[in-house]
């Protein structure tokens, strides 16, 4: 039917959110950012510059290795930053903007939760924790959300924990917080989504090729905004695919999709 | 010339110098460069209640967990990545058998920060509107200033008893490089603990400090402590003299399915495991 994969598609599609302007770094356990990152420097945002793992400034991989924090990813940089010290600084003043968060749950307001499933002190599953997400949720002004694990158990009414801050409650919740900035997509296995300019929930905007507007409803723990007509989230082209595999030959970009329920 | 003062100590004496109930804080940063060895010397030496401090960590923070020798994390992340999740962290989190204080990256530097400035916290945006500050609210806060009405979080001074990092190279009297400079957040652990050891891949000469100052990453003052450890931050990397051991990463998790062969598995490579650690 089709000359690409899903996580292709995925990856094209969170490409394309990034603008030329874009300063982004990675966190842990990002291999579809990275990749997406990557596509987009090659393609429509020449001068994006992404930092991996708050180390390495503009690096050229050849391949994108088991974890996104380690060395393999640094190769051709422009600079190594000695201190991740140095990286917050830069990322509270703004000249990083750009983040990729991913949960185990999302509400509609794009805050994340990385941290328990269950209560926090009679965790069901204990996870990771949030990491960077508590800061550069806050700090950072484009916040890209991705998930591949997009059913009604990623997607949830009430958060369990609430690790990183989306859109906080929505509305002006972030502007009285005296933060700036906020969520600017998420793209899932199944669509494409952004929030309401107002209310800040989020908002369908596209559907991938073979899923139904009524797909991704049953699939979402929360009420969707959704717009007259909902368009086909573009497929990746030839060329993007053809980049993709390249960027990324050994494929990393799929641990994300093995481990989806 | 009265000779310099020789800060060079064995591991046990070293792990010795971390008693029970200590703060103590790991360098490193996910799977690169902890300090290891010293980590696996803590847990032969059955040390107990430790506080840790592990802002970016994941095969240091689960031997130390699996040793029962933490009675407190205080964290950002504890992960393997794409080797999955930390089975013995996992395990006692769910299980209680140690607490868990979720911190973030941001604010565990700054509670940090504001124990070297010497003042009683720094203050920061990051943590706004999240549930990590009500986990500690003795350690962190949120703040209106008075004069611009601003909103932030005040992360309270946290001082660990001791850090521990590990380094390409240090010479006897405590100075310590990494090639290339890459200092994670060790910068901020070193500069905050009451004691500071260094573990190194090797010691070297102060001479060959003196043709390269530039290079120094820590500098002898700073540093009360330095052992001697040659891959010593195995398994997790030491760039660019050797990288993560995916092997070993991959044994571990495939050990921690059983519990029996994960406590000979744990015990050969690291220790004793404590009763109810194993995955």
């Amino acid at each position: 039917m089709s000359d690409y994969e899903l996580d292709e598609l995925v990856v094209a599609a969170l490409a394309r959110e990034f603008p030329d302007d874009t300063v982004a770094f990675n966190g842990a356990v990002s291999f579809v950012p990275v990749c997406a990152l990557m596509l987009a420097r090659a393609t429509h945002s020449p001068n994006l510059v992404w930092v991996a793992g708050s180390i390495a400034v503009d690096p050229q991989p050849t391949e994108i290795p088991e974890s996104t924090l380690v060395s393999t990813l640094w190769d051709g940089a422009t600079m190594l930053q000695s201190s991740v010290a140095d990286f917050w600084a830069y990322a509270q003043s703004g000249r990083l903007n750009s983040f990729c968060f991913r949960g185990a749950q999302m509400d509609a307001h794009g805050n994340v939760n990385n941290t328990v499933i269950g209560a926090y002190d009679e965790p069901k599953i204990r996870l990771p924790g949030g990491g960077g997400m508590a800061d550069l949720g806050c700090l950072v002004p484009r916040i890209y959300l991705w998930s591949t694990t997009h059913d009604t158990r990623t997607f949830v009414e009430r958060l369990d924990f609430r690790s990183g801050l989306g859109w906080g409650d929505g509305g002006d919740h972030r502007e009285r917080l005296g933060l700036s900035g906020g969520p600017v997509a998420c793209v899932t296995n199944l669509a494409v989504l952004d929030f309401h300019p107002e209310s800040r929930r989020m908002r369908l905007r596209s559907v991938h090729p073979g899923v139904s507007v009524e797909d991704v409803v049953a699939a979402t723990g929360f009420e969707l905004v959704i717009e007259g007509d909902v368009p086909e989230t573009p497929a990746p082209s030839a060329e993007e695919v053809q980049l993709i595999r390249t960027l990324d030959p050994t494929g990393a970009r799929r641990r994300e999709f093995a481990a989806a329920r | 010339m009265p000779a310099h003062e020789d800060k060079r100590v064995g591991l046990a004496d070293a792990a010795a110098l971390v008693p029970a109930g200590s703060t103590l804080a790991l360098g490193g940063l996910s799977l690169n460069c902890s300090p290891m060895a010293f980590c696996r010397e803590l847990v032969r030496a059955g040390v107990r209640d430790l506080e840790l401090v592990a802002v970016v960590n994941g095969m240091g923070t689960d031997w130390l967990v699996g040793g029962g020798c933490v009675r407190r994390l205080l964290m950002g992340l504890t992960s393997f990545e794409g080797f999955g999740l930390a089975p013995n962290f996992r395990r006692a989190a769910q299980t209680k058998a140690i607490e868990v204080e979720e911190w973030s990256e941001h604010t565990l530097i700054c509670a940090l920060q504001a124990a070297t400035a010497g003042v009683p916290y720094m203050p920061t945006r990051a943590g706004l509107g999240t549930d990590m500050l009500a986990l500690h609210p003795h350690r962190t806060w949120e703040v209106v200033d008075e004069r611009s009405g601003q909103r932030f979080v005040a992360c309270g001074a946290l001082q660990p008893d001791v850090a521990v990092v590990h380094v390409h190279e240090a010479d006897r009297r405590g100075n310590a490089r990494m090639h290339p400079k890459l200092v994670w957040f060790d910068t901020e652990l070193v500069k905050a603990a009451k004691t500071v050891i260094v573990t190194a891949e090797r010691i070297v000469e102060t001479d060959s400090f003196r043709a390269a100052p530039e290079a120094t990453a820590f500098p002898s003052f700073a540093v009360d402590h330095v052992v001697e450890a040659p891959r010593g931050a195995w398994p997790t990397a030491c760039w660019p003299e050797y990288g993560y051991d995916g092997d070993f990463y991959r044994a571990y998790q495939q050990a921690a399915r059983d519990r029996d062969a994960f406590a000979a598995f744990f015990a050969e490579h690291v220790g004793p495991l404590a009763t109810g650690a194993p995955a």
